[in-house]
């Protein structure tokens, strides 16, 4: 398989998270659905890491709706699961619908964005040495465990597309590349959702959000002037007027 | 006529809904040698899809992906294949290839919802408003 993975080989690594059916299923029953409605946002909280899974048809997305229904019943935090999962079925009916479509600005942007030339994020970003202990440790997390954190990912995509003005498809490479759920409609288009191309408005993060949602252990340890501790009309003010 | 399974990037289980019609069958997967030395996927990755094809299916190998079925397909005997369908234009191609040398069978896809046949729009919000009652309604 050498020539066939972006490594040396000498840096390659397998995740912590095993593939295969059988670890699969037993990660779907250690899941336990209660408190994901209201924890679902926080780093720490109780979300299934089932998405690398579901992506491979390691386990079927009913399947795993079912296990939830038939273990827990209809609760508030099962119909929130659900329609987490009906999320991957919406980025499939794309998928279905615009194929390689995905890889394009679906809609005019909506705020100002860099011009998207880039065909690699920089190299500070991705070696995760742009000094910001949070966007570092996001990086750091992906390229060693193949998995991250939805809120993370929309953190470091935001970082990226806006703070940075760097185009969104050099980010949905990066992540392609490395998380094991990689999906190329879910991906690209979560990628124009905080772009604002496929959405009505750009998604935007402050150090408060990053605080509230991941805690404070990664502020604590940043000695960075902080692009993000200001509140949204001033990051708004900052990022997009033109 | 003896069939055989397809198993691709979307459908790596035994409980997979063209092997569960031909739980019979004998499986295989490819690794697209072609397309993997172009998308320059992490080690990861790979590894990941690696531990779940050899649960799943009865042969993993590597190559270009129509070449290897047709050989493997030969090797074993098999004349017809069934796969579960992907809503990857990649997969298309791959089946439009492989319809060309063999009959190729497609079984749909697990869902969770039903999509109805023309059904579009670019929303999440809508969708589910449309669509998700079937699950979170009709339980």
């Amino acid at each position: 398989m050498v020539g066939m993975y972006c490594e040396k080989i000498e840096e390659a690594r397998e995740s912590v998270h095993v593939g295969g059916r059988k670890a699969a299923l037993e990660a779907l029953e250690k899941f336990r659905v209660q408190g994901y409605a209201s924890t679902r946002n926080k780093l720490k909280g109780n979300v299934s890491r089932l998405s690398f899974y579901i992506r491979h048809g390691v386990l079927g997305i009913r399947e795993v709706a079912e296990s939830v229904r038939e273990r827990f019943g209809k609760s508030y935090d099962a119909v929130k699961f659900w329609q987490e999962l009906g999320w991957r079925q919406f980025w499939r009916h794309l998928y279905g619908l615009w194929g390689d479509g995905v890889y394009e600005d679906r809609e005019a942007a909506k705020v100002p964005l860099g011009n998207g030339a880039e065909e690699e994020l920089p190299r500070e970003i991705v070696e995760g040495r742009t000094g910001l202990v949070c966007m570092d440790e996001t990086v750091r997390e992906l390229v060693e465990t193949g998995y991250l954190h939805n809120h993370a990912r929309m953190w470091f995509a935001s970082f990226v597309v806006h703070f940075r003005k760097l185009g969104w498809k050099a980010g949905e490479r990066f992540f392609y590349r490395h998380l094991l759920d990689g999906d190329p409609a879910s991906n690209a288009l979560s990628w124009q959702w905080v772009a604002s191309t496929f959405s009505h408005r750009a998604y935007l993060f402050n150090r408060e959000n990053i605080q509230e949602n991941g805690g404070k252990e990664w502020c604590e340890r940043c000695t960075a002037k902080c692009p993000f501790d200001a509140t949204y009309p001033e990051l708004e003010r900052r990022l997009f007027s033109k | 006529m003896k069939t055989g399974v397809w198993l691709h990037g979307d459908s790596l289980s035994k409980e997979d809904p063209a092997l569960r019609r031909h739980p019979e069958a004998r499986s295989v997967f490819v690794f697209d040698r072609p397309f993997l030395e172009k998308a320059g996927l992490s080690f990861k990755r790979i590894f990941f899809l690696y531990e779940s094809a050899v649960e799943a299916a009865d042969e993993v190998r590597v190559g270009e992906t129509v070449e290897e079925i047709l050989e493997w397909m030969r090797q074993e005997g098999v004349e017809r294949l069934a796969v579960t369908e992907s809503p990857s234009p990649r997969w298309r191609e791959t089946v439009e290839r492989l319809r060309q040398k063999v009959e190729v069978e497609v079984v749909p896809a697990e869902v969770m919802v039903t999509v109805p046949e023309g059904y579009r729009v670019k929303r999440f919000t809508p969708f589910w408003k449309d669509l998700g009652g079937e699950w979170v309604d009709g339980i």
